[in-house]
This record gives C-alpha cells, sequence and structure tokens, in this order.
C-alpha cells in the first residue's frame, strides 16, 4: 500500500521540447524548482548568484560529442525591499543581453529555461536526437584566500581539492529522446 | 578536435565502466565523461567571469538591490566603528556608508577581510535599513579551526633554501602556532627544527598581550665557519623558552618586554650545556602618512638583549639593534630605504653575532666571504627602487653595509670594509624573484634569489 502510494506521488520533471520559429526551446514539467538550499539563501542575503545553463543535442544518450550546444549565464539577485527576483542572461554581445525584474521565484526559473535555445538548422533532420539540459550554479568559491600577505593557505588549498562541488552547487539535468524534428510541436 | 583514436580510448573505457570492471576507473572516468559533457558549461561557471564587450563580466554587478543606498555596516554584528579591524579595511568600510551598495565592492571586501583575519568564511548579508531606499551590510565571519600555512619560503642560489611551514589554531583571544623551521639565511648557522609559540591577545586590556615561545633547533656549520671559529662555541643544538609581554602605549607605539632562557648543547662532552639566559626588550613605531598623491610609511625598531649571570647564564652580553624604515609611494613608482645598525658587547654566543650577505642585507654577496663566525657591530643601508605593472612591480636595489669587530678582537676574521651590492627584482603579491651582483673587483659571481615573504 505504502509502495503503491509513493508511486502516485513520485513525480519526476520531464523535459518538453518544441519549436519556436528558427529556435529549439525547452521547459521543464512539472516545473523545476533549481532555486534552493545555499543558492536561495545566498539570494535572499542580497547576494549575486551566477547560473550557467547549457542545453545539448547529441545523436545518442551516451553520446560524448554533442551534435549541437547553446550555454548561457544568468545573474539572479532578489530585491530585498520587493521581494521579488530579477535576472540578466549575460551575452557576448550588448544586443544579446536580456534583463527580467519583479518576478517570483517560480518565474524567473521559467524565465531561465526559456532563455536556453538552439538553432533548428544546426538540429539534424533526417535522423533521431536527444535533448539534455543542465543547470549549475556558479562555483562561489574564493580562491583569493589562497596566497596572501601571510604565504600559502594550506588549509584552503586543502578546501579547493576537498570539495569540489559545494552544498547549493547540486547541477540539475534532464535528458529526453529520441526525438525527430518532424515530430516536434510547433509553439503557438 | 577529438581523434578518433582518442574517442575510441573513451568508448572503451566508457564500456570498462559499464561492466563494473573497477570501482576506481569507473569513478575517474565518470568524472571525465562528466567533464568532457559538461565541459563548456563547467569552463563558465568556472571562470565566474564572461568576458562581455570590453568589460570583465561578475554576477554582482548585475545585483538589483545596487540601486539601494547603505545605511550602515557590521562585522559579526559589531558596528564598524568598534569591530577590530585592519585600519585599511575599516577606512574602505566607513567610506561606503551613505554610498550606492555596490555588491562588487562588498565581494571584495569579504575577501580581503577573509585573507587578512586568516578566516574560514566571510559571506555578507543585506538587510532592510530604518528607511525604505536604505540597507544595512553585515559581514558573517566564521573561523578555521586550524589553519595551516607557508609563511616563509626562498631559494637563495648561494646558500640552498630556507622555509617554514606552520599550523594555527585560534580560541578566543588564544592564538597557538607550531612552525617547521629549516633557516640557513638569518644567522651564521642553518638551524631547523620546531618553534610553537602561544599569544594571548587581550590580557585584561586590549592593551596588553602575553606571549610564550618554545624553540628546539638542531644545528648545522658551515665548512668554513667550523674552520675559523673555536670548537667550543660551535654547538649542535639549541632550545629557547621566551615569555614575553608586549604593551600598546599608543597607536604607532608598542614596547615589549621579557626574557629568554635558551640552552646551547655541544657535541663536546667538555662543553656540554651552556645557557645563554637573556632579558629582553623590544621597542616598534610605525606611522602612515596618507597623501592625495604621496603615501608614506615610518618604521622603527629597537631590539635589547641582555644576558647576564643572574639569570643563571654562562655568557654575559648586550646586544642592542636599531632599525628604521622608511616607504614613500605615489602613483606607480615607490622608493624604500631601510637602515640598520646593531652593537654587540661581553661574551656572546654565536646565535646573537651579527651577519651581512644574505636575502635582505649586501644581496649579492657570500656572507662566509665576508665574515663566517659574524661580527659584533653591524651597519647596513639598503635603498630600493620600484615600478609598478598592475600587481607586478620590478625593482631595482643598491646595498651597502660594513661588518667589523672593535679593537684587535680574537673574533675578527676579515678586513672591515665598506660593502656595495647592486640587484633587480620582480614582485608579485608575496612571490620575489632577485638577481644580485656585489660590487667587487675580482670574480662577480651573481646570486639568484627567489620565493615569498623573504
Amino acid at each position: 500500500m505504502a509502495i503503491c502510494a509513493f508511486a502516485v506521488t513520485a513525480v519526476y520533471p520531464k523535459l518538453l521540447i518544441r519549436l519556436d520559429g528558427d529556435y529549439l526551446r525547452v521547459a521543464v514539467s512539472p516545473h523545476l524548482n533549481f532555486l534552493s538550499g545555499r543558492s536561495l539563501e545566498r539570494l535572499k542575503d542580497g547576494a549575486s548568484i551566477g547560473f550557467a545553463g547549457q542545453l545539448t543535442i547529441t545523436s545518442g544518450p551516451n553520446s560524448l560529442i554533442p551534435e549541437a550546444r547553446a550555454v548561457a549565464h544568468f545573474a539572479l539577485s532578489y530585491d530585498i525591499w520587493e521581494e521579488k527576483f530579477a535576472a540578466v542572461k549575460m551575452a557576448e554581445r550588448p544586443d544579446g543581453r536580456r534583463a527580467v525584474s519583479h518576478l517570483s521565484a517560480e518565474a524567473i526559473e521559467t524565465w531561465c529555461t526559456d532563455n536556453l535555445s538552439i538553432e533548428r538548422s544546426l538540429i539534424p533532420a533526417d535522423q533521431p536526437f536527444y535533448v539534455q539540459l543542465d543547470l549549475r550554479a556558479e562555483d562561489p568559491r574564493d580562491q583569493a584566500g589562497l596566497v596572501g600577505d601571510s604565504g600559502i593557505n594550506i588549509t584552503q588549498l586543502i578546501e579547493i581539492f576537498r570539495s569540489p562541488v559545494r552544498d547549493g552547487q547540486k547541477p540539475f539535468r534532464l535528458t529526453t529522446g529520441p526525438l525527430r524534428l518532424s515530430d516536434l510541436r510547433k509553439a503557438g | 578536435m577529438r581523434t578518433p583514436q582518442a574517442k575510441l580510448v573513451i568508448i572503451t573505457a566508457f564500456n570498462d565502466i559499464n561492466a563494473g570492471r573497477s570501482r576506481a576507473l569507473r569513478s575517474a572516468m565518470s568524472r571525465t565523461v562528466s567533464l568532457l559533457r559538461f565541459g563548456p558549461l563547467l569552463f563558465v561557471a568556472l571562470c565566474c567571469r564572461v568576458y562581455a564587450g570590453e568589460e570583465i563580466y561578475r554576477s554582482a554587478n548585475e545585483n538589483v538591490n545596487q540601486r539601494y543606498t547603505i545605511e550602515s555596516i557590521a562585522v559579526a554584528g559589531v558596528q564598524v566603528d568598534e569591530a577590530r579591524l585592519p585600519s585599511r579595511l575599516r577606512q574602505r568600510m566607513t567610506a561606503l556608508i551613505g554610498k550606492r551598495c555596490d555588491i562588487a565592492v562588498l565581494e571584495d571586501l569579504a575577501s580581503d577581510l577573509r585573507r587578512e583575519l586568516h578566516l574560514r568564511e566571510v559571506s555578507h548579508h543585506l538587510l532592510r535599513g530604518s528607511q525604505p531606499g536604505q540597507v544595512r551590510v553585515d559581514f558573517d565571519i566564521v573561523r578555521k579551526p586550524v589553519d595551516a600555512s607557508v609563511p616563509k619560503f626562498l631559494y637563495h642560489s648561494g646558500q640552498g633554501f630556507t622555509g617554514e611551514a606552520e599550523i594555527s589554531s585560534r580560541v578566543g583571544q588564544n592564538n597557538f602556532s607550531v612552525a617547521v623551521v629549516s633557516n640557513g639565511d638569518e644567522l651564521t648557522e642553518r638551524f631547523s627544527g620546531i618553534a610553537a609559540r602561544y599569544e594571548n591577545s587581550h590580557l585584561g586590556s586590549d592593551r596588553v598581550r602575553f606571549g610564550l615561545g618554545f624553540e628546539e633547533y638542531h644545528v648545522q656549520w658551515n665548512s668554513e665557519t667550523a674552520t675559523v671559529a673555536p670548537e667550543a662555541d660551535l654547538y649542535s643544538s639549541r632550545r629557547n623558552i621566551a615569555p614575553e609581554f608586549t604593551f600598546s602605549v599608543a597607536k604607532p607605539l608598542t614596547v615589549s618586554v621579557g626574557a629568554s632562557f635558551e640552552q646551547t648543547r655541544s657535541d663536546d662532552p667538555a662543553v656540554g650545556l651552556r645557557d645563554a639566559n637573556a632579558i629582553t626588550a623590544q621597542v616598534n613605531y610605525g606611522h602612515k602618512i596618507e597623501g592625495d598623491l604621496v603615501q608614506q610609511r615610518i618604521d622603527g625598531r629597537y631590539d635589547l638583549r641582555l644576558g647576564t649571570r643572574d639569570l643563571g647564564s654562562d655568557y654575559s652580553y648586550a646586544r642592542h639593534m636599531i632599525s628604521l624604515r622608511y616607504e614613500v609611494k605615489s602613483g606607480r613608482q615607490s622608493a624604500v630605504d631601510e637602515f640598520t645598525a646593531g652593537a654587540l658587547t661581553g661574551n656572546a654566543p654565536m646565535f646573537e653575532r651579527f651577519v651581512l650577505g644574505n636575502s635582505s642585507t649586501l644581496r649579492g654577496w657570500n656572507r662566509f666571504a665576508i665574515d663566517p663566525v659574524g661580527a659584533d657591530r653591524i651597519v647596513h643601508n639598503s635603498l630600493t627602487y620600484g615600478y609598478q605593472f598592475g600587481e607586478r612591480t620590478f625593482e631595482m636595489f643598491y646595498d651597502c653595509g660594513m661588518l667589523w669587530n672593535p679593537g684587535n678582537s680574537a673574533n675578527s676574521t676579515r678586513a672591515a670594509q665598506p660593502r656595495h651590492s647592486l640587484g633587480v627584482g620582480y614582485k608579485q603579491g608575496v612571490f620575489i624573484l632577485a638577481l644580485a651582483f656585489p660590487i667587487t673587483d675580482g670574480k662577480v659571481t651573481p646570486v639568484l634569489m627567489a620565493g615569498m615573504n623573504y
């Protein structure tokens, strides 16, 4: 009975893929709550958190070489007076920069995934492919303390090698496939 | 571009992982695969900075709270005016009050706080201020239970390696440290062993500190010293216990008084143990003059060690040493002048004798060629000019100095004469690389020095 109940309530997030004009975009259902734990605490303390997102198209589920890839970097912050989130998508060129503010946590998470896209022309038209979404908070480690006025700090050096991934940096990864371009539904 | 062979190696290894042949290989390969798949993302994440146009990007530059004004700043809940902080950091924090809340500046401050106070972690919290549009900043600190560091390291082409590795711990106002030391730079001897220290930085008042040092060293002598010095003076090990009280008389002036209970042990049974117990005193003065264009700093120090039979010492002597340092900086240029003079009277052990020709005095000279047993009198001056390029500084230095023994001392082994040397250096942070040349009529052999904090 207990096992049955668990089977009903345990819902794993799924990647939903759609074509939006000349771009392939993703959504996560149910909603992917990647703003949590230490990252969320730091945001609510007024700090900035950088998130790196990656969307990859591969020919197989374990394929190491992607057919196409899109990487984006988001700077998130939390307005301590208005209690709302803001985000900026960084780009190499100023015209590619996008910003949004006054959003809830859920809305800002959706905005980040919406802003990851791959050009349709880069996706294989005649063969099945897999789509993978990766999200990770940027490494907040401060390596400036390694070498200071008092010499080389061995404790800091040990800390860097001891914990390659800190709390709150847990990466999120979702994969879906095989898909065909002709099967994808168009947005709108 | 990954070659077909490389791809084959990866696929073969991946099959090994799936077959579960080796746990270690599985772990290593999963990391490699993860790195390959996550490569560009990891790169972006680790760099924390993305080149955007001509500006280096930082997440902190895009914080929505930057439009607010800083109302107050506290460190661990204590307002910055009352917190015990280095004056430079306090000034930087105070200057931010009333200004726009620049998160990148706060992150830099947190980083500097952590480095200067040797903390495990420093993070800043923003809290709502007393009025809308204002924020309060609180730096939260987490102390390290134990800290390990290499405070000093030097390679000298003429005298080999000198270094120190230290473990320290702080409990309240009490600081404990143990260091492993090998030093072939400062004295006529090379001493290697351990140095432990306890320090209470608040003995009833912030103005009084108490320290207790313990040193246990094995001693090695250079062949030239061993040939020239009387055998009875060449001990094989020494141990020192040194309690000391330090009084902060005024902000730039501290006075220390204490004692040094030092014992030397000789391999010669006829000499055996010898005590070199002394009363110690030290006066330190430091003053900084901050101008808009020119910054100056003046430091002075006087050291006194009085070996007395009243403390059960086998030696009776007085050692005086005075050091003065003046530094001036303007823009990218800096100049430093350091003057040292000392005098030793009476019958003193070898470790008290003055030397020239090491990493800080008469650089480029071999100190054993100047005087292998050291001397009773010293005078030295070092002039350094530096030009800064970003974090790098190129330096030129000129050293001159003289060692001598008054009268016809038996310890006088070389003719007393002033000596000079020139050199160039490259400095980045605590790391220093220098090449020095003695100015002499004979063969000139340059000396290379590389290391940090020497």
